[in-house]
């Protein structure tokens, strides 16, 4: 957290705060049981753990899509709900990679990266599909941005999956995002590409003060680009620890070497 | 085979005979009726009755083209009013208090088939083309409208999550992830519905709302076998050629769009 701007130094810099947060999809289990975490302002954060530990719906809860049966949640001291009117609005600005991507398979790459400039539309400019030029230009920069050279026109059934990825990225940092929550987006790709992927998130990061929420699926990944990382396993946060370079600098739960750590998700890896 | 199998069998039989015998439906009338058949096919073909029956051919082809602008407005019609009350009845776009009302709305309009609104529309606006224009436009908003939502309902969840989690509005939804994601099964059911409403369309003169069927049935009145009988052979000729045509545009352009092939490729 070198780069964390002095301001943030009081206490506005806690962007998310999850506090003994439960949550389920069916009255028997509980998908997330008393996890609590607090993010800093331009942190790039790291969840890792296996399948079905409850990671993706760690972020649909961040993002509003799903509300806690108990506990809080706090993105920039509101409270996520996809049905309220002022969390609505900040929804505009985070941007949601989800672990499906959520690509509109019939319309083209750059009319998918465009999607996230709808909310400053009106209405009459997106019936019309009227983008203004600034937007468009926006667009073909980022598209350009994440290699997507010459793909604009192609329809997004019509590419590969490492580009699909490019894709949701673009559309999200076409949101103009403050925060950043992305699905195990780099999980099923080669190193080379994942590394390129990761780059250009970071690269996006520091530009624009983002906060990025990833999920992870490969812990030496998470070590090598997060600030921070988090441990999930069955619906519990059971470790995290801060990172810099490659010096574990805190741990907040338990006491272990990078290691250890690293063998232990490996043999979770194995369940 | 399951002796409750059976007892479902025996009844369905049962049933049959009973109700054949109700509405005085009996296979020996039938049989006694096929030589009529003879005596209509023989007058067609009777020389003289032949030649002059040909002169109605402009008067046919003149209904016919009336018949298909009664069917092509009636589509088009139902489809602008059908289209955004399909986006309110379906379920994965709306909250139940706007579904279900929308959707009992267009079940007690699916209720009555082309010819009774027909009647309707003959006595609200008088005999003639624009009341069967009319009941076609109330048959395809029932129908169409049915078919439309769906097949909204089917649409892929994942896109429809992840834009709305942008927070846009729902016209952009709609406009964004809904439409071209269901555009090829939109387009294909269109067709299948103009492809039906010119099948209606050519009966609806049957009580007076215009159309070819207006001539056949007074033909018929009148035991002019063969001019009916040219007359619907127009009708035959066209609706085939209508279902040809149909075929080849959604194997065009619709089937390959969903097999996820480039159908504009340069
Ligand atoms: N839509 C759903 N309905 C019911 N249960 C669900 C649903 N989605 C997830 N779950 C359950 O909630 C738990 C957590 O799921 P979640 O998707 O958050 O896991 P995950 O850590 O993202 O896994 P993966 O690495 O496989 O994506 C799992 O036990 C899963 O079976
Ligand atoms: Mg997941």
């Amino acid at each position: 957290m070198t780069e964390t701007p002095s301001f943030s130094l009081i206490s506005t810099n806690k962007i998310i705060q999850m506090n003994d947060v439960w949550t389920s999809y069916d009255s028997k289990n509980f998908a997330l049981s008393g996890v609590s975490l607090s993010i800093d302002r331009g942190t790039n954060y790291a969840i890792v753990g296996q399948s079905g530990s409850g990671k993706s719906t760690l972020l649909k809860l961040m993002n509003g899509m799903m509300t806690p049966s108990k506990g809080t949640i706090k993105m920039d001291y509101q409270t996520p709900n996809m049905n309220n009117k002022t969390f609505k609005k900040m929804m505009h600005t985070i941007g949601y990679i989800p672990q499906s991507l959520g690509l509109v398979k019939n319309i083209s790459v750059l009319d998918n990266i465009l999607i996230g400039a709808l909310p400053r539309l009106s209405t009459m400019q997106s019936i019309l599909k009227q983008f203004p030029k600034h937007e468009i230009q926006e667009a073909k920069r980022i598209l350009k941005l994440v290699g997507l050279s010459g793909k604009e026109s192609r329809k997004a059934y019509m590419i590969s999956g490492g580009e699909k990825r490019r894709v949701a990225i673009a559309r999200a940092l076409m949101q103009k995002p403050t925060i950043l929550l992305a699905d195990e987006i780099v999980s099923e790709l080669d190193h080379v590409t994942a590394r390129e992927i990761m780059d250009l998130i970071l690269d996006a990061q520091k530009k624009m003060n983002l906060t990025a929420i990833m999920v992870h699926h490969d812990m030496t990944l998470a070590l090598e680009y997060a600030n921070r990382v988090a441990v999930i396993k069955e619906g519990e946060k059971i470790l995290e620890i801060g990172v810099e370079g490659d010096k574990i600098v805190d741990f907040q739960t338990g006491d272990m070497s990078i290691e250890e750590i690293m063998e232990m998700h490996n043999n979770d890896a194995k369940e | 085979m399951t002796p409750k199998n059976n007892i479902v069998i025996a009844i369905i039989v049962g049933l049959v005979i009973v109700a054949s015998y109700n509405v005085d439906a009996n296979p020996v009338d039938f049989a006694e009726g096929i030589p009529n058949l003879g005596v209509i096919v023989a007058e067609i073909f009777v020389l003289e009755s032949l030649i002059d029956d040909l002169k109605y051919i402009p008067t046919a082809l003149w209904a016919m083209l009336e018949t298909l602008q009664m069917a092509f407005i009636g589509t088009v019609i139902g489809v602008v009013i059908g289209l955004p009350l399909s986006m309110l009845a379906a379920r994965n776009l709306n909250s139940k208090f706007v579904y279900a009302p929308t959707r009992a709305l267009l079940a007690v309009i699916r209720t009555f088939p082309s010819i009774l609104w027909a009647l309707l529309f003959v006595i609200m606006v008088g005999l003639g083309p624009y009341a069967g224009v009319l009941a076609i436009v109330m048959y395809t908003i029932g129908f169409v409208t049915k078919l439309q939502y769906e097949s909204i309902e089917t649409i892929d969840s994942d896109p429809m999550d992840a834009v709305s989690s942008i927070g846009v509005s729902k016209f952009q939804l709609i406009r964004y992830v809904v439409l071209p994601e269901s555009a090829s099964h939109l387009l294909g059911q269109i067709l299948y519905m103009f492809d039906y409403n010119v099948r209606q369309t050519s009966i609806l003169g049957i009580v007076g709302a215009g159309g070819i069927g207006f001539f056949i049935i007074n033909y018929i009145k009148f035991f002019e076998y063969g001019k009916a009988a040219m007359f619907m052979l127009v009708v035959l000729i066209t609706v085939l050629a209508i279902d040809w045509i149909s075929v080849k545009v959604r194997d065009k352009y619709i089937i390959k769009s969903q097999h996820g092939m480039d159908v504009k490729s340069k």
